[in-house]
């Protein structure tokens, strides 16, 4: 799995948690607040991303990223 | 004759088995049409045939986003689409979001809902959707609402068992006669049973058994000699009540005046009725509503359908001087709504007097008590101007609420 493809699952939760992102193709320097998407929400998307690659890490390793490519990066290191 | 404040019900709301919507459940009550079935909803059968009414579809406005859609549950999803409803007719829009409160009838409602995340994450505990932190919480629903109607003035859950659709409504009118609001919403939330409620209801003796399940449209039959016990139906109504210089202010027609109410407990852990209690509830908000038993010309019955529960009702109605008054059973065509079962009847009752009708009694055939001014298998053209709504709840909660028609 590369990080464009982790970008593409990420973009597709965003689009099931945010109903009005449908079709949505996230860039990595958006910010998931930017997007409208509230701490629930974030919670969210990352949980959904992290269970379609059964990926089960402590939450306290995402801490810190700032945008969806940090997050689709992180993601990408923890599947090697 | 003490005012209390001339507290009024100025919206009405419902969703349930036999319509979403005043017209087309006034119109389902009317013709005794009802939905009871083997149920199908998932989570209701688990090798199972557990008999109920379920909700068909129902139509959510525009103004209810697909976010909120995707995440609420199907307690929650009802209970704002029924509030959309009485909102609008209340015209709550031109009222202080400041002054508005929200009681929401029910405690533990979403266990069909729990019971499908639970199994969903099974395997998978660590995925668990971060969202179920809030929504199994029955509280979960005020936040909801408030958010999406931009209700300020206070919000909670009240629990009661069966009793909680009406406890909420008296609660709502103290919280108005105290001053701490203007209008309260009180929603009676949709009891959304899985089949572990179900199969300890039966257990237990309070649901009906398998005696009918051949013929589900036979197995809900509240005051008749083979009934043998509550079947349970989906349902969520919601009440405005305010005082009636407000509701003027805004220009909105109330439906009935609320003249008494009481609260009696048995001080009784168990699921077993009181005639002490009830007869005890009657009388005291018939005397608060400084009624006299022949004024009232309506009782709305709690009628769950149980042996016990039915006999007890009926002695205590009869006990209180009512026996005249015209007698008809709302869950013989909803089902039992539990926890939203009180509200619902009140807004039967409102409709009813407002149709100037009284719904039949279906499988009414045999009543067990043949001294009660019944309402049997075809509904009656009446005015009814006062009435008066039984509530009763696992517990030893009993409470009664008198209105009138304006």
């Amino acid at each position: 799995m590369n990080k464009e493809q982790i970008l593409e699952i990420i973009s597709r939760n965003i689009g099931e948690v945010l109903p009005d992102l449908e079709g949505y193709q996230a860039k990595p320097s958006d910010k998931l607040v930017d997007l409208g998407a509230n701490s629930v929400d974030r919670a969210e998307i990352v949980m959904m991303t992290m269970e379609e690659l059964s990926l089960n890490i402590p939450r306290v390793e995402l801490f810190g990223v700032s945008n969806i490519g940090e997050l689709a990066e992180v993601i990408y290191e923890k599947l090697q | 004759m003490k005012n209390y404040n001339n507290i009024i019900i100025s919206g009405i709301g419902i969703t349930s088995s036999i319509g979403q919507g005043k017209k087309a459940f006034t119109q389902a009550l009317m013709e005794g049409r009802h939905r009871f079935d083997i149920m199908k909803r998932p989570g209701r059968q688990n090798g199972t045939s557990f008999i109920g009414a379920e909700i068909d579809e129902i139509t959510y406005p525009d103004s209810i986003s697909k976010k909120v859609l995707r995440t609420a549950s199907f307690s929650a999803k009802t209970a704002m689409v029924t509030l959309d409803e009485a909102w609008k007719e209340a015209k709550l829009d031109d009222c202080d979001s400041s002054r508005i409160g929200l009681v929401v009838g029910g405690s533990n409602i979403q266990q069909r809902e729990q019971l499908l995340i639970h199994d969903k994450y099974k395997d998978r505990f660590g995925f668990i959707s971060p969202t179920y932190g809030l929504s199994f919480m029955d509280s979960d629903i005020c936040g909801l609402c408030t958010e999406h109607f931009g209700i300020k003035g206070m919000s909670y859950t009240l629990g009661g068992a069966s009793a909680s659709g009406q406890a909420a409504i008296i609660q709502g009118l103290q919280s108005i006669l105290s001053g701490q609001i203007d209008v309260c919403i009180v929603i009676g939330a949709l009891m959304d049973l899985s089949y572990w409620e179900c199969q300890a209801f039966r257990s237990l003796g309070a649901m009906g058994s398998d005696a009918y399940a051949d013929e589900p449209e036979k197995a809900c039959r509240p005051f008749d000699e083979n009934h043998d016990g509550f079947i349970y139906g989906e349902a969520c109504g919601a009440v405005v009540i305010e005082r009636a210089d407000t509701a003027s202010k805004r220009k909105v027609e109330p439906y009935a005046q609320l003249l008494g109410w009481s609260t009696v407990l048995d001080g009784n852990r168990n699921p077993n009725p009181s005639y002490e209690g009830e007869l005890s509830t009657i009388k005291k908000a018939m005397e608060k509503a400084n009624l006299e038993p022949h004024e009232v010309d309506y009782v709305n019955p709690h009628g769950s359908g149980s042996k016990i529960g039915d006999e007890t009702e009926l002695k205590a109605i009869c006990d209180s001087g009512l026996s005249h008054a015209y007698i008809n059973a709302t869950k013989s065509i909803t089902g039992h709504g539990l926890s939203s079962a009180g509200t619902i009847e009140i807004i039967a009752t409102m409709l009813q007097m407002k149709e100037g009708k009284l719904h039949p009694t279906i499988n009414l055939d045999n009543p067990i008590n043949t001294s009660l001014n019944w309402v049997k298998l075809k509904p009656v053209s009446y005015e009814a101007k006062t009435a008066i709504n039984i509530s009763i709840g696992f517990g030893g909660i009993n409470t009664a609420i008198c209105l009138r028609k304006i």
